[in-house]
């Protein structure tokens, strides 16, 4: 199937060095826990024979086992309204058993998902055609359809690749589905979004198979969002396959006009109705609530130096991360900044030899080297600080207006003396009223 | 459960135990009592289910969907409540490698909790977009969302040579 293992976008990124050392911090950090493996066992298994008898109760009691009830239906749905691990306080925490899906309609298999989309695609031939129904399995409690095939219109094949899926309306998945992605992160041609009659939100994204564009594939996507959740995702390239698949066209081989058509076809909406209802999940503009009231985005942009136009900026959402690309005129610079509460136990990691410790505690370290991001000549210039509280801020500037585009310029816009100034400032914790 | 299928079931839950437990560790950035609690919920589940599980799927794999659902439930339920610093145990500063499991537990402990699963199915269970998607239940494209903005958040907080901590 077209989007798997090595096939995927961030992962060409095989080279990436960043996400290999990760995979390999993780692997290092994990395999350092060890427990009593046996008796987590047992107390597995011990939990196992609970529920059973749980949901016996529940199958045969009657209105006595109303609690038990949404134990067992959970089981049965597993994501539809899970129990709470045990720790998590008591049965009358648990969610809402509402959020056990509504009857999904007739099922939809793989087969049929093919032919919807070969019947929706303009005149042509196709070959490699794959797909999954909605039918569910042991492995996947929730389905998951999807159809893929090699499409050519006579001026070359192109692969394209549809999935259909629901998220809980007015989540954040939901608006992220919905809108454009920031340019920082994904280099795309163009973006637009539109709203259709039915209140459904498209999105058409026309960019790259490779973020570092070291191979021209193109990647156009569609995400379709309806007001009831409901996803229709199309991707298409202007290869035959997505990765180490030579370019067979100029570009994939629907335009945007017909991926919205296709996307936004009544057919997908049936499709989703047979796939269960998504857990429910409050709207969450603040699940990540800060521990602190810090809202790096505004108060990065309150305290970069004058002189500086600022040409991008992330969106505003995480109060503890935040970046900005700014102009001084002589090129675009990336700055970003994290601020985080309670870092004192690994001060000593952060802060070692050449670090300085100000006056009133506060410790600074300043790194200045390479980027190693696969950008030639690309510079990151850091400046860590952390009070004596443990609060930390640490700045990073580079020489180009993202972390892995070629360099724009030798040096980042703003010098240490400014990054330093920065990170230093009150203004980050200024809702604590203290340093 | 009969006998031969509990003798199967003993024989998975005694070979995949840890594994879940050390991702459990990694998904809660280092809390080991939750980890604990979602190991058992995850083997429970299994348990009850593994006459099917068994006979069809793959049940090191269902484990670690369920494992991760668990967590995902457990977080909705209870935002915010948690640090990864509260919970690192104190062994830790014994190990070699202390610093950089306390380093990277924290940089996770920042990931919003759908950010961190991630990158564990991602990174250290080693899953395809695809099958990302399918435990999550999401949509593939909300995945690599996820995959690029928590990889950037863990650039910033780590550094680029993640390394670099393993040796103080």
């Amino acid at each position: 199937m077209p989007v798997d293992q090595h096939s995927d976008p961030f992962d060409a990124s095989q080279t990436d060095p960043f996400e290999d050392r990760l995979s390999a911090a993780l692997h290092q950090a994990g395999g350092t826990f060890d427990t009593n493996r046996a008796a987590l066992a047992a107390a597995g298994a011990a939990r196992g024979r609970r529920l059973r008898l749980q949901r016996r109760a529940a199958v045969l009691g009657g209105a006595a086992s109303v609690a038990l009830a949404a134990v067992g239906g959970a089981l049965l749905v597993p994501w539809g309204g899970s129990a709470p691990p045990s720790r998590a306080t008591a049965v009358g925490a648990a969610p809402k058993p509402s959020a056990s899906p509504s009857a999904p309609a007739d099922p939809v298999s793989a087969q049929q998902m093919i032919e919807t989309l070969k019947k929706l695609m303009p005149k042509g031939t196709f070959s490699q055609e794959a797909g999954r129904g909605t039918e569910q399995d042991s492995s996947r409690q929730i389905a998951a359809p999807y159809a893929s095939v090699v499409f050519d219109d006579g001026k070359g094949p192109g692969a394209v690749s549809l999935s259909v899926s629901r998220v809980q309306p007015g989540t954040q998945e939901a608006q992220e589905a919905s809108r454009c992605p920031d340019k920082v992160f994904v280099p795309y041609d163009a973006c637009t979004t539109k709203r259709l009659d039915d209140g459904s939100v498209i999105t058409v994204l026309q960019g790259y198979e490779y973020p570092d564009r070291r191979v021209d594939t193109k990647l156009w996507r569609a995400e379709l969002l309806t007001p009831k959740g409901e996803q229709v995702s199309v991707m298409e390239w202007n290869a035959a396959g997505e990765k180490d698949s030579p370019i067979s066209r100029p570009e994939p081989p629907l335009d945007p006009e017909q991926l919205t058509r296709l996307a936004s076809a009544q057919e997908w909406r049936t499709v989703a109705a047979a796939v269960p209802e998504p857990p429910r999940e409050t709207p969450n503009p603040g699940s990540q609530t800060p521990k602190l009231d810090v809202h790096a985005r505004a108060t990065l942009l309150q305290l970069l130096p004058e002189g500086l136009d600022v040409v991008g900026k992330s969106s505003g959402d995480d109060s503890g991360f935040a970046y900005a690309v700014v102009d001084d005129g002589k090129g675009k610079s990336l700055v970003q900044v994290n601020v985080q509460p309670n870092m004192l136990d690994v001060a000593g990691e952060l802060f070692g030899s050449g670090s300085e410790t100000l006056s009133d505690g506060t410790r600074v370290a300043v790194h200045q080297g390479p980027g190693e991001k696969s950008a030639a000549g690309s510079v990151m210039w850091t400046v860590d600080t952390m009070r004596p509280d443990g609060r930390r801020v640490v700045i990073s500037a580079f020489n180009s207006g993202t972390q892995r585009d070629a360099a724009t310029r030798p040096t980042p816009a703003l010098t240490i003396a400014q990054l330093r100034e920065m990170a230093l400032s009150t203004h980050w914790f200024r809702a604590q009223g203290t340093n | 459960m009969r006998q031969v299928r509990a003798q199967e079931y003993a024989e998975f839950a005694a070979a995949r135990t840890g594994q879940l437990y050390r991702s459990a560790c990694l998904l809660t950035a280092g809390d080991t009592h939750l980890a604990e609690d979602l190991v058992q919920e995850t083997l429970g589940r299994v348990y009850l289910r593994w006459g099917r599980v068994s006979r069809v799927g793959n049940p090191a794999a269902y484990a670690q969907t369920v494992l991760t659902r668990t967590f995902l439930a457990h977080k909705r339920l209870r935002r915010n409540t948690e640090r990864a610093t509260d919970a690192v145990p104190d062994t830790a500063d014994e190990l070699p490698d202390a610093s950089l499991r306390l380093t990277l537990l924290q940089a996770l402990g920042e990931l919003p909790a759908k950010d961190r699963a991630v990158v564990v199915l991602r990174y250290w269970e080693d899953r395809s977009v695809q099958e990302t998607a399918d435990v999550l239940h999401a949509s593939s494209a909300a995945v690599r969302t996820r995959s690029v903005r928590a990889l950037a958040r863990l650039r910033g907080l780590l550094g680029e040579d993640i390394g670099v901590y393993a040796r103080p």
